[in-house]
């Protein structure tokens, strides 16, 4: 089949390959069209700028209207960045332990109750929206950092990917350790989460893609503009004036600047991962 | 592997003084749920330079959002409903305080702003908003593609097949520029029919509310007329024709932008258009306005429409709240929204005549007088409180969609809605006996399970 149909196996991908960039390519063009051109069915700007940029970022005036946007974009961008990484650092850690007692712990109604948790993936999260939002109210963490992290520092999904990983973990190193004095907290930290690897940082990166992306539980938190994520903050820019298409495309090319470079990072870690943890049940 | 995670923690940490030490306080302010607009920042502001101790924040608003918010006892205190039906699901969910009691005193009762949004603004007789700007469409044309094309501008008092004339003579005219131009650019095709409907007189309940008329003569002659346009006089384009010549979405969603870059001759549109032309200064000075086309036999009438804040009924700020609704029909906000070009303001005392409505982008009196005139004669859409209007309003979408692409003929689309319609009105009366309750009221009688047989509906 390689040998017989090259070329149509090469034209074929190029042509996925090309719908797949061609939004992209849209959008880091638009973002340097003047607002006349922002949307026609052009690739390429007639008349290039850059100057939808510094607009965004409040370092100029809309010569137009003589106006700054009154933004806050660069601290969208950190909320955005600072949200991800805590969730991400505490859901991997916390999806560690629980898939080390899940997988390495011996201990009555293990299997039932990773059962049951693995059953709160079944249940779509617009369901559990409000009664989270709720609890949050209630702890008065509404409008705080911490109702936009804590939720999200849990997570069945990541036990379930990690706990596959630890099983596949050879039991007769724990033993070994065991042997030479090494109780669970030692295991965890000394055998279990370097061999873990590859996985942890998968459930690392998917998480990160995740909160850095996450629109309706911050946008449902939070209603101070300090503490938007740029998600939300953008929705500034699509209002009942209309829709500013160039700013637009511009915060959305700086808003996945750091998704790429995560991703570029570490996507033979997402792979490989991914396909360990898929190898024993 | 344990120092990694005491790094990352630290890291964490770290940040978060950081996040903490750099935020802002804004408690005790007065929450406005709105759209993420600039504009909005600096009318909060000016509310807040007239009375000084009460700040006003501005929050996206979004009726999940809101519904979840409000009912766990955090919402906001100032909730913008941008559409009757919004204001009436909001009331349901009990959502809405009753401003009734104290809208006339505190000057931002009925009368404070037009006559045509009374039924936008209240339900059963008590008022649960107050607008923050005002629309009715008509349609904005740009004098120097008429020119260009050697036709007459528009004048009042035209009718549907005038428009249908002008808009040929600009289809296929060539231009002296050579430049190519469409006729007209709508920039909500439902919002078009809206003004259709209106225009032909059409309603879209009976008078007590329990029948769609949807697929009476009036309604149907209105989808007609725009199918018309479109596959007929082809003065519309498309969707497919649309999205042809669009970067992004399709027939609906670039009007406004293809009007701006002067691709097309006309837009339907209101007053609040004025507020993009800084950005389109090659604009200024070629627009000129006239009222929508009447049907033959019948005067101009668009859709009256408004964008106003309810207050919340939890609030626990409802004197300041109450205060901003003053600010609302107060010259100082009516006169930001004039400037700004932001619609009709929302009392009619400050938007006499045109003359009253000129502003730095729009200096032409006579510019402004068509969308006052258009007021007077507007007419908001039909609300019964036996369907929920979203959801009548997205079924009339899909038949305009079917009509659009010819799945479906006017009269066919139109009599499936009613159908449609209908049939949920039946459905919610057997389910809710608030509804029941409410049925015994307007027909004097008991609702039975077979009540629309009875009435030969």
């Amino acid at each position: 089949m390689r040998r017989t149909f090259p070329i149509v196996r090469l034209i074929a991908l190029s042509a996925v390959g090309v719908a797949v960039a061609l939004p992209f390519v849209w959008m880091v063009s638009t973002s340097f069209k003047p607002r006349a051109e922002a949307d026609e069915p052009r690739i390429l700007p007639r008349r290039p700028t850059a100057r939808n940029y510094p607009l965004l970022l409040n370092l100029a005036a809309d010569p137009r209207t003589g106006r700054k946007l009154d933004l806050r974009f660069g601290r969208w961008y950190f909320n955005s960045l600072f949200i991800a990484f805590g969730i991400t650092v505490l859901q991997v850690l916390t999806s560690a332990m629980a898939a080390y007692a899940f997988s390495r712990m011996r201990w009555r109604g293990r299997d039932t109750v990773f059962l049951l948790y693995l059953g709160t993936m079944m249940i779509p999260a617009l369901v559990t929206m409000i009664p989270n939002y709720q609890i949050m109210t209630s702890l008065r963490l509404q409008n705080t950092y911490h109702g936009l992290i804590l939720p999200a520092a849990f997570s069945a999904f990541g036990t379930f990917l990690l706990r596959q990983f630890m099983l596949s973990i050879p039991r007769a190193l724990d033993e070994a350790a065991a042997l030479d004095g090494a109780g669970h907290w030692q295991v965890f930290w000394e055998i279990a989460m370097p061999l873990a690897r590859p996985g942890l940082i998968a459930l690392a990166i998917i998480t990160f893609l995740a909160a850095y992306q996450s629109f309706f539980w911050p946008l449902i938190m939070v209603n101070r503009e300090a503490l938007f994520p740029m998600s939300v903050g953008m929705l500034s820019l699509n209002n009942s004036y209309g829709r500013q298409t160039e700013l637009i495309m511009a915060a959305t090319v700086m808003n996945v600047v750091p998704l790429i470079i995560v991703f570029v990072m570490f996507q033979r870690f997402l792979v490989k991962g991914l396909m360990l943890g898929g190898v024993k049940g | 592997m344990k120092r990694a995670f005491a790094i990352l923690l630290a890291a964490f940490a770290a940040l978060y003084v950081v996040a903490q030490v750099t935020l802002e306080g804004a408690s005790g302010a007065l929450r406005w749920a709105t759209d993420l607009n600039p504009a909005r920042k600096v009318q909060a502001q000016r509310f807040t330079d007239a009375h000084p101790g009460i700040r006003v924040t501005v929050e996206p608003a979004g009726d999940e959002k809101l519904l979840a918010q409000c009912h766990a006892g955090t919402g906001p205190d100032l909730i913008d409903l941008h559409q009757e039906q919004q204001m009436h699901r909001m009331h349901r969910a009990g959502i809405l305080m009753d401003l009734t009691p104290h809208a006339d005193r505190m000057g931002f009762g009925l009368d404070d702003t037009y006559p045509a949004l009374r039924d936008c603004l209240s339900i059963d007789g008590r008022q649960y908003r107050f607008p923050c700007n005002v629309t009715a469409n008509c349609i904005i044309y740009n004098r120097r593609v008429l020119d260009d094309h050697g036709v007459a501008v528009p004048t009042n008092g035209w009718t549907w097949n005038d428009f249908v004339r002008t808009a040929k003579a600009i289809r296929d005219t060539p231009s002296a520029s050579g430049d190519e131009h469409l006729p007209l650019a709508v920039p909500s095709a439902p919002w078009m029919l809206f003004d259709l409907l209106v225009g032909h007189g059409a309603r879209f309940y009976s008078d007590d509310g329990l029948t769609c008329t949807l697929d009476a003569p009036p309604a149907v002659a209105a989808m007609t007329l725009y199918h018309d346009l479109m596959h007929v006089h082809r003065v519309l384009p498309t969707p497919a024709e649309a999205a042809a010549v669009s970067g992004e979405g399709g027939w609906g969603t670039q009007g406004v932008q293809w009007f701006s870059t002067q691709r097309t001759a006309m837009i339907v549109i209101g007053r609040w258009y004025t507020v993009q032309l800084p950005h389109y200064p090659d604009l200024i000075g070629r627009l000129g306005s006239v009222r929508l086309p009447r049907v033959p036999g019948r005067r101009s009438v668009a859709m009256a429409n408004t964008r106003g804040p309810g207050i919340n009924v939890n609030t626990d700020k409802p004197h300041e709240a109450m205060l901003f609704l003053r600010y609302l029909a107060s010259e100082e906000y009516n006169r930001l929204i004039i400037e700004d070009g932001d619609s009709l303001p929302p009392n009619p005392k400050y938007a006499r005549t045109g003359a009253d409505l000129v502003n730095a982008v729009a200096p032409d009196p006579s510019f402004h007088q068509t969308f006052i005139d258009a007021m007077e004669t507007a007419r908001p859409l039909d609300f019964s409180p036996f369907v929920d209007g979203g959801l009548v309003h997205r079924w009339l979408r899909e038949r305009l969609g079917q009509v659009e692409n010819r799945i479906a003929r006017p009269g066919e689309a139109m009599a499936s809605l009613a159908a449609e319609v209908n049939q949920r009105i039946r459905r919610n009366l057997a389910e809710r006996p608030d509804l029941r309750e409410r049925f015994r009221r307007v027909t004097g009688r008991e609702w039975t399970a077979d009540w629309w047989k009875e009435t030969d509906r």
